[in-house]
């Protein structure tokens, strides 16, 4: 920290102090949002940081004079914050922040327009990184972290500001956006819905009225809750929303959006080129699609383990299982082809025997109780048309479009 | 009636009382403002302190902190109050200002300030906010009587002039250490009853507890407020607790007494000897004391150590002396301190004239005799019982007293015992409360034995108070007002904190509010039959008693002490824990658990279950080492679930009050987890697993693999929420997933998801530890679910037999009896027929499942065993068989 003598300390902070009064006076909201944005790291930021920290008390400077001392409360909690941001601090400028914020949300309700919702928006951001942190400096504590939850219920009060009618409401979505990236990184998805019934259903947010961005990562982040309840076509509207709208050089959001989209489709039937994987460095779901196209269970089953971690914390590894009934219908898909081709008369006539033996091939070990009971399932999910004979241990396939396609419907409907 | 107006006064005047503070004093009015809900009220009070041009701006600040909100206010207050030396000399100065002009120029006081007029003003006003409202005391016309009758002690003050100027200024020098000492235990953190050593030392802080338990009313109220408005109390607390506590059983119950009937009109204390009225402070305020339960005690303590010759200071300076003295009643000093509260509970249960002159008479001659064979100090008037000197058709007594002891707001028989409350606390408070019902008005009435007029003349003023100010005793009144008010400060915050209180609080202002409501009927109706009289009369004789045995218990014994340590300890913190709820600022997370923790001392290994509804009892908790043989116990019994269940949720209780978390606490949730899966009691199991992952989390060794297991398969087949699933599965480390348990629960998953049927079914017959136990409750889904997928896949028939052996009908490896085979085949085709499938038999005589049929008519059969309230361990005849 490089030395700042008293007066230099001084001018920074009278400075800063001029900046944001002029930037509310003159609403001059990208300057507010320069002047609110920690992460940024600005050197002008780090610098006034080092001034407050020789400058101990810059309540005094607040109090100098009338225009600043109206905003008094603000800026001595943001002032403390950044101190204590600068020393590494954390969980002290989160709280201080958080202060900061309640009282910036305070004025940001009494202006009439809604010119610093961009600055409320780096409020909001902010707010949420700074907990981060601080829930990671509590955690290498010992303490429970606890600062984003905290970040969460401030969220949500902003929230509140925004939804209603009036210019603001258009921010709403925006805080919805930080809400979801809280909710879901404190595992409390549940609490998504309160949000998302009311940008859903109350008649003062038009859809279409907010932000791109803020469309796209709200359709992301509903879609990511379809793939959870598994309702795949719901969630392959919303996430193929996100990826039609999203800015197409961002390629790391387009990779996010990806990694839940394609599950959600080859769950629907629909299988990606590999030139689309490999562009978006999605090579987990390599094998994944590899074998469906070849109906190989052994492939499925090594990438599913190889990548469990993975699709766990993802939230996908379920979706990808339930592949395994379209892998077998490939497999049987297969089989029938082959026998086609040696014995078109009785083709359709699929022995268990022939089946195990296949899957024996794969290394998997099934017994006939087994294999009957997978038939049984792909039957009944209409991934196979035919019946099944108990006593000769057969399979009676359709003579019609034996194995119908899912056509982007999902299993079993 | 005079009874009840009486009571009602003590409330309404603080702003009369406050303005006339200010007024006098120019100091701090702030104390006295009264934290009302009603912005009525408070704007009322605004404009008073407006008018009175003297005031200090500190005043006005404070009021409008009370206004705002309870978290702030206090500690300005406090440190206004506290440090500023000028305090200790305001104090002392109002006091001498009053004496002075209670003796001589009372007239001249009220003419100086405005009070009267907005007096009048208030007057006007508050009936009609009260009379809304249920508060008994409210009524605006009961406050007139509070300063009619106030005036009339007043006078009395005028006439005797005991010590009036010598009273003032000691006054003030005790004012302030106490409040210093207060000023010190304010802040929350401090345990003050942490620090206590010696036996003595314990019985204080015992002391101390009780009145948090009572009056949970967190420090920062208006605890300020009495002190301030009113210098007089702080001398009357110091006073009564040297009296007090040196003293032994008896003086105390009597001193306990005196206290309650001081409370409300003031004017019969005086009538008492200085010590009395000193204790009689306390009674007074029993909601004030609840304001400044750890200054209070402190004080007590610092008072004592002052030593007996202060006393004399302080007794003039408490009370106004009454007329009463200059008539030739004894000497306040001569009569014992219970043969006052003997009188007092006696005429307070006089209702009418009448009664009271026959009272009078009786009395005077219980007096006498007692004097004249010289038992008068010696007898134990605690325990005399009233009826010698009542009569049986003079009733009336206890609903009287009831509304008393109600009023001051615990009467024994209604007061809810907080669930916190530390168990020894009991006798104290209740001895409290009993003595509190008798006294009213006695010693004012006693001092009238001699001097009717004056007595009539009171009943005068009461008469004539309720309809209407009588301001008969003009001079008086703002003195009195003043004492009004002060007293009223008190309540005022107790009423406040039934919105803002904790538990304890919340309970105690209840029975009040209840026996406030109650209070006028009571009161108004005396008739009730003589036979309850005595029950009622007998009864709290019997409470009497019992308080003097056990405080007798209490105090000496050591061990009892120490008992009353913990306990004090705990009610400290408990009310730190409040205060903080208060302030909303703190957490709970501050309050020390650890002085809460009980330390168990009961040697029984069986131990029933009881929901606790008050803090633990030491002697009712195992400690470890029995626990340890309980569980052992209960893992050998050969008794059934219900009484298990019971026995491990008893032991489970006392690990939880003493905050045991070891390898103990961990096996004995293990035990009852892995019983309640083998009864199928998936709430309880519930509980317990969600405490041994908190366990476990903690790095206590168990059984983590197999529960990890559980609570996997769990979570499959019952909760079938994706995310838990996902979640509990990736945080399975490697080593978990080589587990033989988890790694079956792990394929149950998988076959569940799946739908194989075939595979769970295998897995439930090879599950190690209890997983089958939880898979059970799932074979009945999985088994229809096989059933629907069959029918309509297979065609046309499947045998039986196959079912019964995929759908887990049969045993393990049950190819041996060909008895056992046909047994699960009736199985199966039983269960079949229940869910609606149709059976054929083919050539053979085997049963065939028609599959074509069956698609269609397969159905979910109501479970047998269902019952309405969907438990049915809660079956009627069951609990029968369970409790038999």
């Amino acid at each position: 920290m490089a030395y700042v003598s008293m007066g230099e300390a001084h001018r920074r902070i009278t400075e800063y102090l001029n900046r944001f009064c002029g930037a509310v006076s003159y609403q001059d909201s990208p300057m507010l949002c320069r002047l609110l944005s920690f992460s940024s790291n600005s050197p002008s930021l780090l610098s006034l940081a080092d001034a407050l920290n020789v400058f101990q008390d810059a309540s005094i400077l607040i109090r100098q004079s009338d225009k600043f001392s109206e905003y008094g409360e603000i800026l001595a909690h943001l002032f403390r914050s950044l101190q204590s941001y600068r020393f590494g601090n954390l969980v002290e400028a989160y709280l201080a922040f958080e202060k900061f914020a309640n009282a910036f949300v305070q004025e940001f309700r009494n202006w009439e327009s809604a010119w610093a919702l961009e600055a409320l928006y780096v409020v909001c951001y902010e707010i949420r990184i700074l907990a981060e942190k601080a829930d990671k400096e509590l955690t290498s504590n010992g303490k429970s972290p606890e600062k984003l939850k905290a970040a969460g219920s401030l969220l949500m009060k902003v929230f509140g500001v925004l939804a209603g009618k009036g210019p603001k409401r258009v921010g709403a979505l925006y805080v919805t956006c930080q809400l979801f990236k809280t909710y879901f990184k404190l595992g409390t998805v549940n609490l998504c819905r309160s949000v998302i019934r009311s940008i859903e259903t109350a008649r003062i947010f038009d859809y279409e009225e907010f932000p791109r961005r803020d469309k796209v990562t709200y359709m992301y982040y509903t879609g990511r809750l379809e793939v959870f309840n598994e309702n795949f076509p719901a969630a392959d509207t919303k996430l193929s929303y996100a990826l039609q709208h999203c800015n197409p050089k961002r390629e790391r959001n387009i990779r996010m959006i990806l990694k839940y989209l394609i599950p959600v489709k080859l769950s629907l039937g629909i299988i990606p080129k590999d030139e689309l994987l490999q562009k978006y460095n999605l090579h987990e779901y390599m094998n994944v699609v590899q074998a469906l196209r070849k109906g190989d269970l052994r492939l499925l089953r090594h990438a599913l383990q190889e990548h469990e971690d993975r699709f766990l914390r993802s939230g996908v590894y379920l979706v990808l299982e339930k592949l395994e009934l379209q892998v077998y219908q490939r497999l049987m898909k297969k089989i029938y082809i082959i026998q086609k081709l040696s014995d078109p008369a009785r083709a359709h006539q699929l022995k268990l025997e022939v089946i195990a033996k296949a899957l024996r091939w794969l290394e998997i070990d099934m017994d006939l109780d087994e294999v009957e009971c997978i038939m049984t399932i792909l039957i009944y999910k209409n991934l196979v048309k035919g019946y099944l004979a108990h006593k000769s241990k057969v399979v009676v396939l359709s003579k019609q479009d034996p194995f119908p396609k899912l056509n982007g419907k999902p299993v079993g409907s | 009636m005079w009874l009840r107006t009486i009571v009602v006064d003590t409330r309404h005047t603080r702003p009369l009382l406050t303005h006339h503070k200010t007024t006098q004093t120019r100091d701090i009015p702030i104390t006295t403002v009264p934290t009302n809900n009603s912005s009525n009220q408070a704007s009322h009070i605004l404009s008073l302190l407006g008018r009175i041009k003297t005031q200090t701006n500190g005043g006005y600040q404070t009021t409008n902190y009370n206004n705002q909100s309870a978290g702030g206010y206090p500690s300005t207050n406090y440190s206004n109050q506290t440090n500023t030396p000028n305090q200790g000399n305001y104090t002392s100065t109002p006091y001498q200002n009053y004496t002075h002009d209670a003796a001589n120029t009372h007239s001249s006081t009220v003419a100086t300030t405005t009070t009267p007029v907005h007096y009048q003003q208030s007057y006007q006003q508050w009936p009609a906010y009260y009379g809304q409202t249920e508060v008994p005391c409210a009524p605006g016309t009961e406050k007139l009587p509070a300063t009619s009758a106030v005036s009339q002690s007043f006078p009395v003050p005028g006439v005797t002039n005991e010590t009036p100027a010598s009273n003032g200024q000691p006054a003030p020098s005790y004012a302030q250490p106490w409040r210093q000492e207060t000023d010190l235990s304010q802040p929350p953190s401090q345990q003050p009853a942490a620090a206590v050593s010696a036996s003595n030392d314990a019985y204080w802080k015992h002391q101390t507890q009780n009145q948090q338990a009572h009056y949970p009313v967190p420090p920062q109220n208006h605890y300020q407020s009495p002190l301030e408005t009113k210098p007089l109390y702080e001398t009357p607390f110091q006073g009564h607790q040297r009296a007090t506590y040196p003293q032994g059983m008896n003086s105390q119950s009597s001193v306990h007494q005196a206290p309650l009937g001081y409370r409300q009109p003031t004017q019969a204390t005086p009538s008492v000897d200085t010590q009395r009225v000193s204790k009689i402070q306390i009674p007074t305020n029993p909601r004030i004391a609840s304001n400044l339960p750890s200054g209070y005690t402190k004080m007590d303590k610092g008072s004592s150590a002052a030593g007996a010759t202060q006393t004399p200071a302080y007794v003039s300076v408490s009370m106004p002396k009454p007329k009463v003295h200059a008539t030739p009643v004894p000497e306040p000093g001569t009569l014992p301190k219970s043969l006052c509260g003997f009188v007092e509970r006696a005429f307070a249960r006089c209702k009418g004239d009448k009664e009271k002159a026959s009272c009078q008479a009786a009395l005077k001659k219980v007096i006498t005799e007692a004097s004249d064979d010289g038992t008068l100090h010696t007898r134990d008037w605690d325990t005399e019982p009233l009826s010698t000197v009542l009569n049986t058709d003079v009733t009336n007594t206890e609903s009287s007293s009831t509304l008393i002891s109600s009023l001051q707001n615990k009467s024994p028989t209604k007061r809810p015992k907080s669930r916190w409350e530390p168990l020894v606390e009991k006798p104290f408070v209740k001895s409290a409360s009993t003595f509190s019902s008798g006294v009213k008005f006695g010693g004012w009435n006693q001092q009238n034995q001699n001097n009717k007029k004056s007595f009539e003349s009171f009943q005068k003023a009461d008469a004539v108070t309720d309809s209407k100010p009588t301001y008969s005793w003009q001079n008086s009144k703002p003195a009195y007002s003043w004492q009004n008010s002060a007293k009223k400060s008190f309540q005022r915050p107790v009423k406040r904190q039934r919105f803002s209180g904790g538990a304890a609080t919340a309970i105690d202002d209840e029975a009040s509010s209840d026996s406030d409501k109650d209070s006028t009927p009571s009161a108004m109706s005396f008739a009730t039959s003589a036979e309850q009289t005595k029950r009622r009369d007998s009864r709290s004789k019997r409470f009497e008693k019992v308080q003097g045995h056990s405080r007798r218990n209490d105090i000496p014994r050591p061990n009892i002490a120490n008992v009353g340590i913990l306990h004090s300890r705990r009610g400290t913190a408990l009310r730190l824990g409040e205060d903080f709820d208060e302030s909303g600022c703190r957490s709970v997370e501050d309050i020390d658990w650890n002085a809460l923790t009980v330390k168990g001392t009961c040697q029984e290994i069986e131990k029933r279950y009881f929901r606790l509804t008050s803090a633990p009892d030491p002697s009712a908790v195992r400690p470890e080492d029995v626990l340890e043989k309980a569980l052992l116990m209960v893992q050998d019994s050969q008794k059934n679930y219900l009484y298990k269940c019971d026995q491990l949720k008893s032991i489970r209780q006392d690990l939880t009050v003493q905050r045991i978390h070891n390898h103990l606490t961990v096996k004995v949730y293990e035990t009852h987890a892995r019983l309640a899966l083998e009864a199928g009691d998936l709430p309880e199991y519930n509980q317990c697993l969600s405490q041994l992952k908190i366990l476990y989390a903690d790095g206590i060794e168990g059984c983590s693999l197999e529960f990890a297991a559980y609570s996997l398969l769990y979570i499959t087949l019952h909760s079938n929420n994706n995310r838990e699933l996902l979640s509990s599965m990736s945080r399975l480390s490697k080593e978990a997933k080589k587990d033989e348990a988890v790694r079956h629960a792990l394929s149950v998953r998988a076959a569940v998801t799946s739908g194989n049927y075939v595979m769970f079914f295998r897995l439930y017959k090879t599950a190690p530890n209890m997983n089958s136990f939880l898979m059970d409750l799932y074979v009945e889904k999985m088994r229809y679910k096989a059933v629907t997928v069959m029918s309509r896949s297979c065609r046309p028939t499947i045998p039986v037999s196959y079912l019964a052996q995929v759908l887990g009908f049969t045993n393990t490896s049950s190819e041996g009896s060909g008895e056992k085979e046909t047994d699960s085949m009736e199985a199966c085709s039983e269960w079949l027929k229940a869910h609606g499938a149709s059976l054929i038999a083919d050539s053979n005589g085997d049963m065939l499942l028609d599959t074509k049929v069956s698609t269609t008519n397969l159905f979910m059969p109501e479970p047998e065993d269902a019952v309405a309230h969907g438990d049915k361990n809660l079956d009627v005849n069951d609990f029968f068989t369970r409790t038999s």
